[in-house]
């Protein structure tokens, strides 16, 4: 049986950056993850914010941090659209990144720190024993077992290494954003710098994305919420990308599809010798969907929480409460606030959403007062003002 | 629960199963479906219908 004192399942950004602070804080590290290449095939339109890289005190490379964003283009469902620049705080907005590029690099600087890194290792189930976790593991044919005084949870949207702990981490259809996407070239957009977002029944319950990673290449994406539709997230982009002009004579590279946790964080994000991070633990944006910077500084909060816990040799769910502390601190507010605006663009027809963005066609956001918005909307579309009002 | 050979191996069907019956290797889909109770759950949240009963 092989020994540690900290076990990371999922080298995702999440778990790496965990590993990482884990192993800069003086533990024994072991890091996990069954794809045979850390962050292919990548599952994600790989917008990040700059200000939560810098957070992170990740300097942005070239050769990941491949297109810079400046802004964001909102089109509705008659294609009147409204511009967003980044003089007003953008969401996520930041970077483009190749995620196939960050994965590895983000797992290398938690092996640089002194983690080990085992590729193509599955962990297959595991048991409380004393003050410990014990894994077993599956590489290449050989079946092991790692026992670790803190195992770390960032096993992505699959989630199994909380639910075999016990703890609420499954996820409802009814929060889980079904995601499809290809990756495209040839893709006429009207700004290669500028995030478009498409809203209404092209993708019921979510939206549409076109994020630039250059001139002409975009990932072009959607998420559903499948509780809402019977047509799969593939069939929706088909017919997206066949007519929206910015795509119709684009040629497909690559095809991604996988599922968004946007329910928001779950409760239960630690107990005895066990910590849930990233994915796993819901920790995503629930109105846009991000997951990288949000998950990533929680897996820092882990790490750096999970070290100090072998320090001083408690690993008991009290002592890991601090890193509930600092998550919650982090994400509750604006995983509500965010909840909240997402439901409201839920509610809101096709009609209506026309309506909402005819209204805020012209407006220069960073101008404008949250009651000179109301007034425009009212003009427009009392109802959905209206609906905006039960909300909040 | 038969696999359709297009399945991208995402786990968005692992995530949702009620039961947590479905593990996920780097490309194989096992299911318990011993432990099964048909809710179809797995099914409807693919992303490309590579799921069939
Ligand atoms: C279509 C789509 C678009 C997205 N777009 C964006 C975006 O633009 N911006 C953004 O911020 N976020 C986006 N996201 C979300 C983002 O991709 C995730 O939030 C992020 O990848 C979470 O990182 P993670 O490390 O928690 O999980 P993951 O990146 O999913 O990593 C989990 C790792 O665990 C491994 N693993 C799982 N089970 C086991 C096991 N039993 N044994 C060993 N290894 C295991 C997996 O192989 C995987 O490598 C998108 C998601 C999707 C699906
Ligand atoms: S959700 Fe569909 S594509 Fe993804 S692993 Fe399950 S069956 Fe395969
Ligand atoms: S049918 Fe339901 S219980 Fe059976 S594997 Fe699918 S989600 Fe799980």
């Amino acid at each position: 049986m092989i020994e540690t004192d900290i076990l990371v399942v999922g080298a995702g950004p999440v778990g790496s950056i965990a590993a990482k602070h884990a192993a800069l804080g003086g533990a024994d590290v072991i890091l996990i993850d069954k794809k045979s290449e850390i962050g292919s095939p990548k599952r994600c339109a790989e917008g990040a914010s700059k200000e939560g890289l810098k957070f992170l005190g990740i300097e942005p490379q070239p050769i990941w941090a491949i297109n810079e964003i400046k802004g964001i283009r909102l089109v509705a469902p008659d294609g009147t659209d409204v511009w967003l620049n980044d003089e007003i705080k953008l969401p996520e907005a930041g970077y483009i990144l190749e995620r196939k590029i960050f994965d590895k690099h983000i797992a290398m600087d938690a092996g640089r720190a002194g983690a080990e890194i085992k590729v193509k290792t599955l962990a297959k189930s595991l048991k409380k024993e004393e003050d410990s976790y014990i894994v077993s593991c599956e590489s290449m044919g050989e079946e092991f077992e790692i026992r670790a005084k803190i195992l770390i949870g960032a096993d992505g949207s699959e989630s199994h290494i909380g639910r075999w702990a016990g703890l609420k981490t499954g996820i409802k259809p009814k929060d889980m954003e079904s995601g499809a996407q290809f990756e495209m070239c040839n893709v006429k957009m009207e700004d290669y710098s500028v995030l478009e977002f498409y809203f209404g029944s092209v993708a019921p319950g979510g939206y549409v994305w076109i994020f630039p990673k250059g001139e002409d290449i975009a990932n072009v994406g959607l998420g559903v919420i499948q509780s809402k539709t019977d047509r799969s997230a593939y069939d929706y982009l088909v017919d997206f990308v066949r007519t929206c002009p910015a795509t119709k004579n684009a040629k497909i590279v690559e095809l991604n599809v996988g599922g968004v946790p946007v329910g928001g964080m779950i409760k239960d994000l630690s107990d005895d010798n066990i910590l849930i991070v990233g994915d796993a633990a819901s920790q995503v944006i629930p109105l846009t969907g991000g997951g990288i910077v949000s998950g990533m500084t929680c897996g820092m909060f882990a790490g750096e929480v999970a070290a100090k816990s072998i320090k001083s040799g408690d690993h008991s769910k009290k002592q890991l409460s601090e890193y509930n502390k600092r998550c919650k601190d982090l994400l509750d507010d604006k995983m509500k606030k965010h909840l909240k605006v997402r439901n409201y663009l839920e509610s809101l027809s096709d009609e209506e959403l026309n309506s909402v963005a005819t209204a805020f066609q012209d407006v220069k956001f960073e101008e404008i007062s949250t009651t000179e918005l109301i007034k425009k909307l009212v003009k427009v579309s009392p109802k959905a003002l209206l609906k905006l009002g039960k909300l909040f | 629960m038969i696999v359709n050979e297009w399945c991208m191996y995402c786990g968005e069907c692992a995530g949702v199963c009620p039961r947590n019956l479905i593990l996920l290797k780097e490309t194989d889909l096992v299911f318990d479906d011993f432990r099964c109770n048909e809710c179809d759950i797995c099914i409807r949240v693919c992303p490309v219908s590579a799921l069939k009963k």
